[in-house]
């Protein structure tokens, strides 16, 4: 063990302890009953149990209902646009490495509009933690179907039921490169999903968080069959993953032995449709960090940022002299 | 009792000659036996002369020019033309080691081209192709240092000198991140005050392109109106430039070329001392600017994070430092080099190396000794065998926190990543070297007089490193020592007689090799002729094994060589094998701190074992009385149960009257059904987390509306507690699937 010195100490007797009043901030305008509130309250309570300081605390989304999450927190935030909340938390990451960033993100955001910047994104592997609010439906913009709406989902761009198999974001994600932390959590059992939002904060990576969510209002049926049945939910429990307790475990008795370091066994889980497998699906702290890979040791400067910005306006700059000398 | 032997004994007792056939061994010019191969250490492979790499801080920070060599000819001597480019780069080694060995000093480079120019003369082409195609795969350069009075000081500053650099480049580093941060803060201060928003600030920041495309006098006005509320403190502000004049005006690292060009920064301190008297005054002098500017780092870390707060921190930093800093505290800053030499040393500076030692403060101290076979001023003809350097390496080892290094010369290059290591210890560190160049007792050059010392017993090499565990398993290391587990070396040792053939035996190296070598005590040795040695000299290894008691009938002798190889036999007086005997107990004891032959252990080993062998006894004892009872397979036999499976403690559930209402608040997901139906019955705990907060707060019709609305039937309602409620029938009915 490291021995802290005595100005290490001095430096850390006056931090701020927090409740979770300090990460609240405004009513949510979800509608009763959804799914948000829960992942809310979760990721509000790893804030306050991780002392993290909401001026050094970032949550980024894009747009939709899950998105309004930047609002509910009394941090910084950043309410992108349509599919974007990828790229610009990377942005925030590279700019600023110290400040802890946290992704919003729906499934008609990440796995429609925002697909090309989600799959980059688990490549690039940056410390970054990712919650994708799967409602399985467009709930903002009034019940169109998403890439997650399972196939004969009747909605206003659907009428006649949708045509094609759901897409699993779970099983996209582990077949991406450098792939480091897949997790699915359900918002109906809060003591796993707040274990899943702990373990995902903790990676060092990109960690991706599948929350299958209720939409009361335009899909309040959809979950029921694994929220009345919790044989139908199976979690998955490892030493290196989460471990459930007792009493947990007398509700959910289906639960599996899945060593997250697996990924053959991973994807095979993710793969299952008939049960909704709940924990830790991958994990690989190995994987590099693209923001440690491109790390520069040099201090940014006011002359730097300067010298670069003119080092790039230069190439489309006409230099008069030059051109004379050209034509000449 | 034989003539020959009754002198022998009057020698070995007295330590005078009353035989004429004893000689004295002045003049003779004799040397160790072992040392017969080693006339001609230039033309000999190995470490020495070392190559002092510039710009490398890891252990690569020295290299020997013959491990480069070998390094070059891997990659250079391939295929057909390999033998002839090894051939040729190993005369080329050989030329510059002559060089260095007769005291030619400079880079490598420069010591390459002359020996090269040398071989040259009269040599064809192939021998420059060979020399620069070695040339090329060799990437480093440096001073050369060949192992003499010097080098130690030398190697060790060249070290230091790498670790300083290091830890530069990272203080500087962070220097310029602090600076930058708070010189921002400061700009961001200006550019929201009423001067940064003025139009002449404004109209100057946007340049002369677009100077008239702007009218900043409204701009300013505008902005005006915007300026923030929250005033940045006074108080701050002055913090601020104060941290900024504390960190620009430090003098214990070199400015960096961007503040430098800024401001001419004061001349850095230097941290190289030939005294501990004087680096410890200076260490005490610099003190309070060293805590101011910790004191300042620590400041401007908690301003850029702006967790400064003046109502807290104010009070805790008045007093910083006033305690002096611990170690961790003192880490980022530069460690004093000290190189003092032991002969030179008198009582006043000894008093404060110990000081030094005993302080905890990061100095560190190389001991340099040139000579251990002084003698002793307690007594004719006494040793000291490194008593004086002993005494203070033990000491050093016994206050505990401080890094010990012994070694002689010859294998320090074998110690560079040790060096480096006690370099970089946080906390005092001694450096205990023999150098082997007193040139007072014996032609042998120093790497050979101070590897005699190693290999003798009479300056042993180990480490002892405060760092590297909490006990001395981990601590202390004697391994580098040759045959660490024997009292003495044993060496191959082959020779023709004078029938012309070869006889090989092993031979002991010690104490009295060592000191046979050194005309100051040949009054001690006695040379044997040839045709007067008989069965009653002994080795000495095998006389020191031997019980003292009564006149002895066996004299111990050594093995040694003239100038011409010849081999001789050299009787030695009961005085050094005094001493000898001494320098093996004092091995022994640093036997036992390494874990060689440790007594305790042994002791340990030998009570468990016979406690073992009783037990044993006393089973096999009791199986004889019990066997013819116990039949085979008996039903009786006990067998012990498995264990029980281990099972989670199941959670306690809070103990509830049989018609209350509650809900299930572990496993409430926040819905906000409850909460909106009634938010003065129902509430969130610190979790957010429902439960009910005031039972009668509402109806039951409201409990029994908030169980069937929420969606993971946690709520259960429980009996009415107001029977006069309207509609109780229809509601408990209701209710039933919730209880």
């Amino acid at each position: 063990m490291n021995m802290m010195s005595a100005t290490e100490c001095l430096l850390q007797m006056c931090e701020e302890n927090f409740e979770l009043e300090d990460y609240q901030s405004g009513v949510p305008r979800w509608c009763t009953g959804c799914g948000d509130n829960a992942i809310l309250a979760a990721v509000q309570r790893l804030c306050r149990d991780e002392g993290l300081r909401p001026e050094k605390t970032v949550f980024v989304s894009g747009i939709g209902c899950s998105s309004r999450f930047p609002h509910y927190m009394n941090t910084y935030g950043f309410h992108g646009i349509h599919g974007r909340a990828l790229p610009v938390a990377e942005g925030v990451k590279m700019a600023r490495p110290d400040l802890t960033v946290f992704v919003n993100t729906g499934d008609g955001d990440c796995c429609s509009i925002g697909a090309a910047h989600w799959i980059h994104a688990i490549r690039y592997n940056m410390n970054l933690t990712v919650f994708l609010h799967d409602n399985q439906i467009y709930g903002l913009t009034k019940k169109q179907a998403s890439p997650t709406s399972p196939i004969g989902t009747k909605s206003n761009t659907t009428p006649r039921g949708s045509y094609l198999e759901a897409l699993n974001p779970l099983t996209v994600t582990l077949g991406v490169q450098n792939v480091s932390f897949v997790a699915q959590a359900v918002d109906w059992i809060p003591e796993v999903l707040f274990d899943i939002v702990k373990a995902a904060y903790h990676h060092k990576g990109l960690s991706f968080v599948r929350i299958l969510q209720r939409c009361p209002e335009w899909l309040p049926k959809s979950l029921d069959p694994w929220m009345n049945d919790p044989n139908k939910v199976q979690l998955l429990n490892h030493e290196n993953g989460l471990q459930f307790s007792a009493g947990l475990s007398k509700v959910y008795k289906n639960q599996l032995q899945h060593d997250p370091s697996n990924m053959d066994r991973a994807r095979e889980i993710a793969s299952s449709t008939d049960l909704v497998p709940v924990g830790i699906l991958y994990r690989n702290p190995d994987v590099p960090c693209y923001e440690d890979l491109r790390h520069s040791d040099k201090l940014r400067t006011a002359e730097l940022t300067s010298a670069g910005l003119n080092a790039e306006l230069d190439k489309y700059t006409v230099w008069p002299q030059e051109m004379k000398e050209k034509v000449a | 009792m034989e003539a020959d032997t009754q002198a022998h004994v009057a020698f070995f007792l007295t330590g005078r000659r009353p035989s004429e056939h004893l000689d004295a061994v002045d003049g003779l010019d004799l040397r160790p036996a072992l040392f017969a191969g080693y006339r001609e250490l230039a033309r000999l492979r190995h470490d020495f002369p070392l190559v002092l790499v510039a710009d490398c801080a890891d252990k690569q920070f020295v290299q020997s020019l013959s491990g480069l060599t070998d390094s070059a000819l891997a990659f250079a001597a391939r295929g057909s033309e390999g033998e002839r480019i090894r051939k040729h780069v190993l005369q080329l080694e050989e030329e510059i080691r002559t060089l260095s060995t007769d005291g030619a000093t400079g880079m490598l480079s420069a010591l390459w081209a002359t020996a090269a120019g040398r071989l040259a003369k009269g040599a064809d082409k192939s021998l420059e192709d060979s020399l620069r195609r070695a040339r090329a795969a060799i990437k480093v350069d440096g001073e050369l240092a060949n192992c003499d009075a010097a080098m130690p000081a030398r190697l060790l500053r060249h070290a230091w000198n790498a670790v300083q650099k290091q830890k530069a480049e990272a203080f500087r580093k962070d220097l310029d991140r602090l600076v930058l941060k708070l010189s921002d803060i400061l700009k961001a201060d200006f550019e929201r005050s009423a001067a940064g928003r003025s139009a002449k600030h404004l109209k100057e920041s946007v340049g002369t392109g677009y100077g008239d495309a702007f009218d900043f006098d409204a701009l300013s006005h505008l902005l005006a109106k915007a300026l923030p509320k929250d005033e940045f403190p006074e108080s701050r502000r002055r913090r601020i430039r104060e941290l900024l004049a504390v960190l620009g005006a430090q003098q214990f690292f070199p400015a960096s070329d961007a503040a430098a060009k800024k401001a001419a920064a004061a001349k850095p301190y230097s941290f190289f001392f030939d005294t501990c008297a004087e680096a410890l005054s200076t260490f005490r002098k610099r003190m309070p600017k060293l805590i101011e500017l910790a004191k300042a780092i620590a400041i401007a870390e908690l301003e850029i994070d702006g967790q400064y707060s003046e109502s807290k921190h104010d009070a805790l930093f008045e007093q910083f430092g006033a305690n002096g800093l611990d170690p961790q505290d003192l880490a980022p800053f530069p460690d004093y080099l000290v190189c003092i030499n032991a002969e030179k040393m008198q009582a006043v500076e000894h008093a404060h190396l110990m000081e030094i030692l005993s302080s905890g403060l990061p100095i560190k101290v190389l001991l340099q000794i040139d000579d251990i076979l002084e003698e002793s001023p307690n007594g004719e003809g006494n040793l000291t065998a490194g008593m004086r350097s002993r005494q203070i390496a033990n000491m050093a080892i016994g206050l505990n926190e401080v890094y010990v290094l012994q070694s002689s010369s010859s294998n320090l290059f074998q110690f560079r990543e040790r060096m480096l290591r006690g370099l970089t210890y946080r906390g005092p560190a001694l450096f205990s070297v023999f150098s082997g160049a007193s040139g007072k007792a014996s032609g042998l050059p120093p790497y050979l007089m101070s590897a005699a010392a190693m290999e003798s017993r009479a300056f042993p090499a180990f480490t002892y490193d405060p760092s590297a565990g909490p006990n001395w398993a981990s601590r202390f290391n004697l391994e580098a020592n040759s045959q660490v587990d024997l009292d003495w070396p044993i060496q191959g040792f082959a020779y023709e007689d004078e029938q012309h053939q070869t006889v090989s035996e092993d031979i002991a190296f010690t104490l009295v090799d060592f000191v046979a070598s050194d005309h100051r005590y040949a009054r001690h040795l006695a040379r044997v002729p040839r045709d007067r040695w008989n069965g009653s000299m002994i080795p000495v290894d095998e006389a020191l094994t031997r019980e003292r008691k009564g006149l002895p009938d066996k004299i111990p002798s050594v093995l040694m060589v003239d100038v011409n190889n010849v081999l001789q036999k050299v009787i030695v007086d009961a005085r050094l094998i005094r001493e000898a005997r001494r320098c093996r107990e004092m091995w022994h004891s640093l036997q036992e701190l390494g874990g060689v032959h440790n007594s305790h252990a042994e002791k340990l080993l030998a009570r468990e074992k016979k406690a073992w062998e009783d037990r044993m006894q006393q089973e096999a004892e009791a199986h004889a009385a019990t066997a013819p009872a116990a039949a085979p397979g008996a039903a009786t036999a006990v067998v012990p149960a498995a264990p029980a499976a281990a099972s989670a403690p199941a959670e306690q559930e809070p103990e509830r009257a049989p018609n209350e209402a509650y809900i299930e608040t572990a496993r409430c997901s926040t819905c906000n059904e409850c909460t909106t139906l009634n938010n003065k019955m129902f509430a969130y705990d610190r979790n957010q987390q429902a439960y009910i907060a005031d039972i009668n707060a509402g109806t039951y019709a409201q409990l029994v509306e908030a169980a069937e609305s929420c969606q993971v039937s946690i709520i259960h309602p429980g009996k009415p507690r107001n029977p006069k409620e309207p509609g109780l029938e229809e509601l408990l009915k209701r209710a039933e699937p919730f209880l």
